[in-house]
This record gives structure tokens, sequence and C-alpha cells, in this order.
């Protein structure tokens, strides 16, 4: 067996154990003994949270079982079948994907301003870096109490504030025109600090040089900022989308908190219908099932985008 | 795995003290602006020696506030129990973590829930079933409730759920307004109504008085309201509803349309709004703008506190069968693993304690189940709630099955495909068949519990 | 905040280095021209806007209920009280599913990072056998949405009998396979040279571990301790899910869970969510650089 590295940086810095590797059997299997120690507390919680419940929920999704504990049994492909034809699920699927471009795009471009103007060297550094980022530090729950409160249609700020400019506000969260926006907007305002700071911890490993020689060839700010910021920061700005749209993909929190129990066809998520066909309607099974297939749509997206950007980093 | 290694529950006392005031000590200083009082209760409550009881249940507001009273009185008339009432978020929330709860065998000893929601529990295994020659002992007998209340506790032989009142949806009326309209009897009651036409004479009679509209009633984007009072006249022309497991939904459709068809007449926009929602039925009502008021009786003291002269009456029967629509909040004892003896014997004494002193309940507008207390002579000086303490004879709950019942799925279908029919004119049958449709297919899923 | 500068290979994250100091911006900005006005206003625009329900929180939270269900007016009828955290605290809680949350954000963390790190230089720095398989299932494992485990972890608990125990609210949030990788990415890019030497000395390896490797890695473990706190801390899904006694609750499912039997109270429900967010924000107000260096670096993939 050779010594697979598992990442460029590792060739270089596997050299002992590649020598060990070559040498008698004994030191092999003592390494061996000695790497298994250092795993086994990770594995331990590795194979019972992570890898069992991956397989146990791979037979769970082919029974009938019930939160209730009964049921229980093997009933072959009837979840799946009946969830490509479950019309609900179809639907929560799409709320999904919607909520996903819905929310990276502003996540993305915000996030993006937001640094390229705090990077400029504006005074009062600490102040926006707090403002920004603040937010992040909130538990979803603590966010969805100030915006429901924000968004009350009667005594929220947001239709007071509308009202000062004559406009008439809508009921933010009920009105199934407007109650999708409104996650969008609370979810930007959380998150957007995080992208935000990735960005700006990339501005920061820009070297100056590259300006001060795109400067001396006369090339203007916005000439800067697109051939030399824009570009530099590419690599992560795919970071940025993949990690996003696998946390918008995930939506949850605010979707069920802000909307509690007035949830409807057209807000319920991927994972709000998983929890409610399993938690309210005790379909263990078929909620199952379910989570697979939205599982196999995460595996689909990441693949779409990896195979998308790494065309474009070529 | 050994749990004894963190100990939870009520025996775990030493050790939640212990971490209370380590942890009261590490963000102490987050709170130094306000009084680091409120942590005291929680160590006082580890030391006490009396049995706790985690009671559980989905009634806020003024619901919230009289309950609060009620379970304070057990807990002074039985110094050796002390029940303390969590409050969750009312419908699909409560009962989802109800399930969890119970699927988990570290249940709450006592919960409220709606009688409607038992047929969905109890065959699960997630109730424990009642012992009812404990609770004749405490007085709680077959005979001190009504007969349909009583029987709805049941599942199979077992009693799972013991009613403490009913909540039925009713008529209210504003006497100063049914007296200008000439529509209030001598002994200051609306006069009877047998029919659907003398309703919607009555109700124009009103309108002369209010110079707008006579009715209101709420149900937009609401299923259950659309529900309660369809369901009321629908089961006023001697129709039923059955859900057979595995069968088909069995109704009647002539029942069905013209029970919809006397519900769009009603809301013409003259006699009443086609487009009320909740909130604004409530407030055109309470603001004395409308003579009647299709509602539940929990909003009696809504319109109580809005100081107009109040009247409240079953729905009259317009179509020859007596029915009204109701539901009870009921005490369920949710699975326990391994319950202890003598908590379950206090937790009777609780329920006994609150049942058997339930009239302070009538001021919510509910109905008592508990006969001793609505044949107390002081219940019939009780302004309108003794107007309406007879519906017990004629209730009816939601039909069975494992997805019906308040804050239910059942509903909101309901709601979802008859909304139009009210809303934009389309026809009854249509809507109707997308609900047979709809509930077809729960009905061929096997059930979960 | 000085020794990441020999262990990092790339240059450190200097947060607020080039801007705090005052002159360094970016060499062909030092104009203060139209440009700087209009991106200055632009700041002040976005830091009102972001900052504003924070502001309205806390005016809310310091009105009486009365003045909160009334209008939307910054200055309440009645004046500025503190009724509502007095209630909020005296029904307690809130104080109650604080010391839960730092319990169990603090166990996940030490539990995560601890095993977390033994894992990753085993990965990084030892030859045995499964050595890549494991590599490969770990960073497999990145992409598993913990949500798409709910019910059979669920499940488990049950068969477990640890739903409503500490138990089963925190072990099954000791799993963290991106931080793994990030740590074993980290470890890859640590010189040897010093290792070496111990081993040479008769050093054993959980002794090079403990007494050179972990000290040069603090930048990357005080990183990625802060990035599992703060998630273990504002985590919902699975406490929600595992904990129904309101005594075990951390904040988070508190508020979320349980109401008042009074009813909406607007200024108590803010008083409530300004007490939950408070700790994580004194916290960070204290430890602005380090944690956004540990966010940025964490989210970056360990660079």
């Amino acid at each position: 067996m050779t010594t697979s590295t598992v990442s460029n940086r590792a060739v270089a810095s596997a050299g002992p154990a590649a020598r060990k590797a070559a040498g008698p059997a004994r030191n092999r299997r003592r390494s061996t003994l000695t790497g298994y120690a250092f795993m086994a507390p990770f594995l331990v919680f590795f194979l019972l949270f992570l890898i069992w419940p991956v397989v146990h929920g791979v037979y769970l999704s082919f029974t009938n079982q019930s939160l209730t504990g009964s049921g229980g049994q093997i009933i072959g492909f009837s979840n799946y079948l009946e969830a490509f034809t479950d019309s609900q699920m179809w639907g929560a699927i799409l709320n999904t994907l919607w909520f996903t471009l819905l929310s990276t795009v502003p996540l993305v471009l915000i996030a993006l301003a937001m640094a390229l103007l705090v990077q400029m060297g504006l005074p009062a550094q600490w102040l926006w870096r707090l403002s920004f980022f603040m937010p992040f530090l909130l538990a979803s729950t603590v966010v969805s109490l100030i915006w429901a409160w924000l968004f009350n249609p009667s005594l929220g700020l947001i239709n007071s504030f509308l009202a000062t400019f004559g406009i008439e506000g809508v009921a933010w969260l009920q009105d199934p025109r407007w109650s999708m926006v409104s996650i969008v907007i609370a979810t930007v305002w959380w998150t957007v600090g995080f992208n935000f700071l990735l960005y700006l911890a990339a501005l920061q490993n820009i070297p100056d040089q590259q300006y001060e020689a795109a400067a001396l060839d006369g090339a203007g700010k916005w000439r800067q900022l697109f051939s030399i910021t824009i570009p530099q920061l590419a690599p992560t700005t795919v970071l940025i989308l993949i990690l996003q749209v696998l946390a918008s993909l995930k939506v949850f929190d605010q979707i069920y908190q802000l909307l509690n129990q007035a949830i409807t066809p057209s807000t319920r998520s991927a994972v709000v219908y998983i929890f409610e066909t399993g938690f309210t309607g005790y379909r263990f099974g078929y909620s199952s099932a379910i989570s697979y297939i939205f599982f196999a749509l995460i595996i689909i997206v990441s693949l779409v985008q990896l195979r998308a950007t790494s065309r474009k980093s070529l | 795995m050994n749990q004894r290694l963190v100990p939870v529950g009520h025996g775990g006392a030493l050790t939640r003290r212990t971490l209370i005031t380590g942890g009261a000590a590490v963000i102490g200083g987050a709170w130094a602006a306000t009084s680091l009082a409120g942590c005291a209760p929680l160590a006082a409550a580890g030391v006490d020696q009396v049995n706790q009881l985690a009671f559980w249940h989905l009634l806020s507001g003024g619901d919230g506030i009289r309950m609060s009273e009620l379970v304070d009185r057990a807990n002074g008339d039985n110094p050796d129990f002390l029940a303390k009432q969590t409050v969750l978020t009312w419908g699909p929330p409560y009962y989802t973590k109800l399930a969890m709860a119970s699927a988990g065998g570290r249940a709450p000893d006592v919960a409220i829930m709606h009688a409607s929601r038992v047929p969905g529990y109890a065959p699960g295994g997630l109730l424990d079933p009642w012992d009812t020659d404990l609770l004749a002992e405490l007085e709680l007998r077959e005979e001190d409730f009504p007969p349909l209340v009583w029987k709805k506790g049941f599942s199979g032989d077992k009693l799972y759920s013991i009613a403490l009142d009913i909540h039925p949806f009713v008529l209210m009326y504003n006497r100063d307004i049914a007296e200008s309209a000439g529509v209030l009897g001598s002994d200051g009651k609306l006069v009877g109504m047998t029919s659907p036409e003398q309703f919607i004479e009555v109700a124009q009679a009103m309108q002369q008085v209010t110079g707008g509209r006579a009715v209101s009633y709420g149900y937009l984007n609401d299923g259950a309201q659309l529900w309660r009072l369809w369901y009321t006249f629908y089961l006023q022309q001697g129709a039923t509803m059955s859900l057979p497991e595995g069968g088909r939904i069995e109704m009647d459709d002539d029942a069905a349309v013209a029970s919809f068809e006397f519900i769009r007449q009603i809301l013409d926009d003259e006699i009443a709004t086609s487009k009320g929602d909740y909130a604004t039925a409530v407030a055109e009502f309470t603001g004395g703008k409308t003579g009647m008021f299709f509602s539940g009786v929990w909003e009696v003291p809504t319109a109580q506190a809005a100081k107009i002269p109040l009247g409240a009456m079953p729905i009259p029967t317009l179509f020859g069968t007596p029915a009204a629509y109701a539901d009870s909040h009921s005490f369920v004892l949710p699975h326990q693993n391994d319950p202890d003896e003598g908590k379950r014997r206090d937790t009777y004494r609780f329920v006994s304690g609150i049942i058997r002193n339930s009239f302070d309940w009538a001021a919510a507008g509910h109905v008592p189940t508990y006969l001793p207390v609505t044949e107390d002579p002081g219940y019939a000086g009780l302004d309108p709630q003794a107007d309406y303490v007879n519906i017990a004879e004629i209730v009816n709950y939601d039909p069975v099955a494992w997805f019906t019942g308040s804050g239910s799925d059942f509903q909101n279908v309901f709601g979802q495909n008859l909304q139009p029919v009210l809303l934009s004119g389309a026809d009854p049958l249509e809507g109707i068949q997308g609900f047979r449709t709809a509930i077809n297919r729960l009905l061929s899923k096997p059930s979960p519990v | 905040m000085t020794t990441d500068v020999i262990t990092t290979p790339k240059a450190p994250l200097t947060t607020g280095a080039r801007g705090s100091n005052g002159t360094g911006h970016r060499p062909g900005e030092k104009s203060f021209g139209a440009g700087r006005v209009i991106a200055f206003a632009i700041l002040i625009v976005l830091a009102i806007a972001w900052l504003l329900p924070f502001a309205w929180a806390i005016v809310t939270s310091l009105k009486s209920e009365t003045d909160a269900a009334s209008s939307a007016s910054w200055i309440p009828e009645n004046g500025f009280t503190l009724g509502a955290y007095s209630q909020v605290l005296a029904e307690g809680n809130i104080p109650l599913w604080t010391v839960n949350s730092i319990l169990t954000a603090v166990v996940i963390t030490a539990l995560t990072v601890a095993t977390g790190a033994l894992a990753a230089y085993a990965l990084s720095r030892l030859d045995f056998a499964g050595r890549r398989t494991w590599y490969i299932a770990i960073v497999a494992a990145i992409i598993v949405p913990p949500q798409v485990l709910i019910i059979p972890l669920f499940y488990q608990a049950l068969a477990f009998n640890t739903v409503d125990t500490y138990l089963g609210l925190i072990l099954p949030q000791v799993v963290a396979p991106a931080m793994v990788f990030i740590l074993a990415k980290f470890f890859d890019q640590v010189p040897i040279e010093l290792e070496e030497a111990a081993r040479v000395d008769g050093a054993s390896r959980l002794r090079v571990f403990w007494s050179i490797v972990l000290p040069l890695s603090r930048p990357i473990l005080a990183a990625v301790s802060i990035f599992v706190f703060i998630s273990a801390w504002n985590n919902f899904l699975w406490p929600f899910l595992v904990v129904n006694d309101t005594s075990l609750m951390t904040l988070p499912v508190g508020l979320q869970t349980v109401k008042s039997a009074f009813g909406v109270q607007y200024a108590q429900n803010m008083a409530s969510a300004i007490l939950a967010a408070l700790p994580l924000i004194i916290v960070f107000l204290f430890f602005q650089r380090q944690i956004i260096k540990g966010i940025s670096t964490t989210g970056l993939g360990g660079t």
C-alpha cells in the first residue's frame, strides 16, 4: 500500500508516515493502534450520531414506522411512490428552491457591498463591523421574536414607517404575497454578517502591490474594482455561494418560528414538511423517505454547483 | 445508557440546584441592572417535599388567567402537591410537542387536550387511561357529566379524557339593537327562529337599526371558523359525516350544499360582509355595529368587556334538527413509562379539584361540564352563560379520525377548499369535491397511531 | 495575538488593522472625494438599517405593556420602565434556560474540539490502516445536513431513552466533520521538524500532540471553538425536538415554546429577546477581534 496523501500540503509533510509505512509490519500495527486510539473518541460520536442515523434513516424510509411506536413493518417503496405523487412535498421543495434563490442573491451582493464599503477605511470601523455582524450572534428564536414584532401589521415599526410616507402597510407574515419576502428580509438581516466577514477577510488578503501597479498604469478606482478586486474575490465568492445555497436549502427555524401556526402551502419549506410529517403527523417512515429525496436534491445542487464553479475557474 | 448520570425530572433537585446556583453566579453580572430575585423561587422549588405536578395546557389570554386562578386554588386546597403550569403555543405546536413528550415517556403529569384530538392520541399509546374507580372516589362519576360529553372521553372501553368544559359555537346578540328592531322577547331574549327565512327577517330588521350590517362573522383564512358554522347548519339538517379508516368519506352532499347556500345568503355584503376575518368580526360586533355574531363562547368575555348589552344562545335550529358544534378542554394523562404512584394520585386529586371548582371557569364563556356546578342555583344568575348551558345535550364534536379535531389539518383542508365558495362565488359542489378528494387521500393512508 | 504570525502559513487575518489606524486605506484612495462621501452615506444608512431592529426591541422592552400595545411610538406615553424585565425574570425561566444554554454549549464545544483535534491529528500525521477511507468518509459527511437526520436521531433517542435528558440534548450535537477537516488541514501545514525532534527524544505521540502541536494550534483551536460555541448556543432544531421538559430547555427553545398565560405581551417578549441575546453580545463586545477572526477563519475553511 502506498501512503496516500489526502491533500497536497500533506505530501510535503507526510515524511515520517511514509517512512514508517515502509517499515516492518510490527511497526505498522503499532501505528495503526495509535491512529485508532486518536480517532476513537471522534469515531464513537461519528458512527453513533451520524453514520448510524444515515443508515437507519434509509431503513426507516422503507417502513411504516410511527412516532407512537406502532407500525414498523417493511412496506417496500410505498413511501417513495407516495412522495413522488405528493403535491405538498413538491410544493415544499419548490418553495425551498425559491427561498434559496431569493435569499442567496441579496446575501451575497449586500455582503460584498458592505465589505467593499468598510474596506475603504472610513472612520468608525468597529461600528460597521458591530452593526453588520451582531445579528449573526442571535439565536433564530430571538431574531423571530424581534421581526415578528417589526412586521406586526398594526403596531409594527415597518408599517408605521411606511405610514409616514402615506403608504398603507401590509400584513407581512400573514399575506401570502408577502410572507416569503418577509422571511427573506429577516434572514438577510440575520445572516448577512457572516458572508460580510468572509469577504472582508478575503479583501484584506489581496496584496497592495496589485493596486499600486494598477494605479501607476492609470487605472481608476472603478477599474481597479472590476479588474482586481472582484476577480481576486472569485474564490471567496464561490465558497460563499456554496455555503449560502446549502444553508438556505436547509431553512427551517425562521419559517417555523415566524409563521408558527400559519405555515401555508406557499411558505412550507422542505425541512418544515419533514418536521410536520414526522412529528405532527407521526409518520416517521414517510418523513424519512422525504428526507432522503430532499438529501438527494442537496447532493444534486452541490454537484451542479461544483461543476459550474470548476468550469469557471478553469 | 445510564440516565442517572444526569438526573432529570423531579428527583434531580439537588444537581439542578447546584447548577442553578453556579449558573446564576456566572450570569449574574449580565443582569446587574435588574433584580436577580427571580432566581429565588427556582432554588426554593427544589427544596419542597411536596409532589410537583407538571401541567401543560394551551390556554392563554382570558382563559389563561382564569386557569391560573383555578390552578392556584387547587394548589391552595391541597398543600401536599404543587401543580406548575406550562403554557405552550395553541394549535399544532402544542399537539406536536405533547405527542413528542408522550412518545419519549417523560411526559408532563397532566395536560389539557381538545376532546376532538383524543382519537388521534389514545390508540397509539400516547395517553394513559384514567382509572374510573379512583375518579369516582374523588367525586368524578359518570352521572356527574352530560352523557354525550362523558362518552366522548372513551376510546374503546377505556376513559382517556375528562372534560372540564364544552365550548360551543353560538349566536351572540346585542340586546339594544334587538330591542330597537323589535326582535327581543319580553324575557330579554332574542325571538325564536325556526327557519332560514326567519333568520334573514330578523337580520333585516336589525339592519334597519344599525343602518349597516346585521351579522358579524369572520372566516377569512381561518378554516376552523368556516367549519364550525357550516358544520352546525349541516348537522341541523339531520346529516352526518363519517370518516372510516381505509374507506372513503361519507357525507350528505345536498345538506352540504344547502348549508353553504344559506351561509352565502347571509354573507351577501348587506347582512354581513363576505370578506370578514376573525379580528374584524370581533371588533365589529363589540363595537356595537352589528346585532348578531357567530362565534365561539370564548369571545363572550371579550364582548362583556366591551360593555355591550350581550345576549347569547345556541345557534337557533333553522333546519329542523337541534344540533351544535362544540369542543371540550379535557384533562388527559400523557403517557409516562414509569409513573410515580404517589404523583399519579395527586394528579387525580388536582384534576378533581379543578373540575369540582369550575364555577368560575364559566366566566371565560365556557360551559363547565360538571353537573353539580351548572346545577348550582347561582349558575342560573350568570348572564348570558345560563342561556346556553343546556347546549350540552346537543353537542357534536368533529367527526372521529386520527387527523381531525381543533387545530388539526382537517379544518384547514376544509377552509382551503371551501373558502372560494364564499369569497368568489365558486360552485359549492366543486369545493366539496376538492374537500372529499383531500380527505379520501388522508383516509387512504394507514393511521399512524 | 502575536503567535499566529509564526504559525499560520498565510498572512494572518488582521481584522481592522488597515481601517482602524485611520490612514491605511487603499493606495489610490487618499482623497476625500465625492465617492468617499457617498460611500460613507451608504454605510451609515446600512448601519442604521441593521441597528434599528435592536433599538426598536430595546425601546419596546422598556415600555409598559399598555404603551407597547397602543402605538408604534418611540417615546411611550407613560414613560420608560423596567417592568417587563422584572416580570420576565420573576417568572424564573430565562435564568434557568440561560444556565442550560451555557452548560450545553460549553460541553458541546469542549467535546467537539477535543475529539475533533485528536482525530484531525491522526488523519494528518499518523499512518494507519483505513486512514484514507475515514478521511473520505468524514469529508463526505460534511455535506449531510443534520436536518435530514432528525427522524432517525429522534428514534434513536427514544430507543436510548434519552429524550428529555442532558445526554440526549448534548451528545448528538458533538459531531462536526467540517471542524475535523479544518483542523486536519491546519495540522498538515504545521512544520513537522519540532515533532520529529521530540519523537527522537522518545516522547510519545500523545505527549507530542499535547505539548507541541496543541500550543502551536491555539489560534485555529480558538477559531473552531468560537464557531462551534456560537452554533451550539444558537442551535434550535435538535434541542427543540429532544427536550419537552421546560426545566431542561435552552434559551432558543424555551423562548419559542413556552408562552405566557396572559397572552401576547409585547414588552415582555422583547425583554426576553434582549435578555437571551445579551450573554453572547457581551462576550462579543469583549472579544470582538478574536470572534471575528475565528468566524472568518473557520468560515473560509481554516485558511
